[in-house]
């Protein structure tokens, strides 16, 4: 087979006239189902199953496809390691830029828009990262990627030294996500995070602790409760 | 909200058609022009943690607006309410009329031009 072109007649040639074929269509569309169903899963359990669960039907349906193969097998090779690298690609990169539908999702706006002091405040702890600010009277900020996102109820509720106390909160997070994006991907897909997520709250109090207050961190938290 | 499939009629006053942290709010943006976040959770005495969402609501529905203002270095949500209570009265009422004519037709219209307060 010297084109690709020919090569994938080829395949369809020998998955059809194989037996193997509704076993093969199974495979893929239970994995796609799989994979799915990893998205939208909340639960660890759910998460670690389901991502099993999706990478070995669709293992099973390329090996089974390989076995029909009467050509070249190249194509199955090749196919598979396309899949291995898309699909390495999305689950690596797709979240560094997920603040970016973040934006999009909650019509977010760059903070400096209405206030002046914040993005200098948060560059000097955390470089190259931006704040934006959303319309929501519910005191809200989180941090993805290389954003931090506030609510105007959280602007309107928190006095200057307050505000500062969460932003450096949420700093300490976008540092910390930073350091290794790639190695904290990898954590996050194999589901062997180093440190449960309530200490990782608990050091993003105390960075904020040390770069503003204990006392403007205590208030804060007091005010949303 | 004012959803036809919500209403309940066995409710008292506003609680008819909003939820009761909904009406609260609703009658203090009627009574006043422009109010901010603070004035609010103090006029209803209900917690910031209530309001906030239902704010986000009313606002969402359409029967309250608000503006962002700076004021030095702070940032404050002005709220108002959309329309007077009379014009939110009407709109409601049109829903409701609607919805029973299109259920009962004639049956409905002939009700309304017999219609007396039986108490």
């Amino acid at each position: 087979m010297s084109s690709i072109a020919d090569e994938l007649i080829c395949y369809a040639e020998c998955v059809n006239k194989s037996d193997l074929l509704p076993l093969i269509s199974f495979l893929v569309v239970a994995s796609l189902l799989l994979f799915a169903f990893y998205l939208k899963s909340k639960t660890p359990i759910q998460r670690v199953s389901s991502f099993a669960g999706a990478q070995l039907l669709m293992i099973g349906a390329i090996v089974a496809s390989f076995s029909t193969m009467e050509c070249s097998r190249m194509l199955t090779i090749e196919m598979y390691l396309a899949y291995v690298f898309i699909s390495t690609g999305i689950m690596l990169f797709l979240p560094g830029s997920y603040y970016k539908i973040l934006i999009r999702h909650h019509n977010a706006k760059p903070i400096s828009e209405i206030v002046d002091w914040v993005d200098d405040f948060v560059n000097t702890l955390s470089e190259d990262s931006n704040v934006y600010y959303f319309d929501s009277a519910i005191p809200k900020a989180f941090a993805s990627g290389k954003a931090i996102f506030v609510s105007i109820g959280m602007l309107e509720l928190f006095d200057e030294q307050e505000l500062k106390a969460v932003l450096a909160h949420e700093a300490w997070h976008l540092r910390h996500n930073n350091k290794t994006p790639i190695l904290r991907q990898l954590s996050l897909m194999t589901f062997t995070k180093f440190r449960p997520e309530q200490e990782l709250e608990l050091m993003a109090d105390r960075f904020a602790e040390k770069i503003v207050s204990k006392g403007a961190l205590e208030s804060a938290r007091a005010k949303l409760i | 909200m004012v959803k036809i499939d919500r209403i309940n009629i066995s409710n008292e006053g506003l609680t008819k058609f909003f939820s009761p942290i909904e009406a609260q709010i609703m009658e203090v943006l009627w009574e006043n022009n422009e109010m901010m976040t603070a004035e609010i959770t103090k006029q209803t005495n209900i917690p910031l943690s209530s309001v906030a969402g239902t704010l986000d609501r009313l606002v969402k529905a359409d029967f309250a607006q608000r503006r962002v203002e700076n004021q030095g270095q702070r940032v404050r949500y002005i709220y108002s309410a959309t329309t007077t209570a009379d014009n939110a009265a009407n709109a409601i009422t049109t829903r409701i009329l609607d919805s029973l004519v299109d259920t009962f037709g004639a049956v409905a219209i002939e009700n309304f031009s017999k219609y007396k307060k039986v108490k």
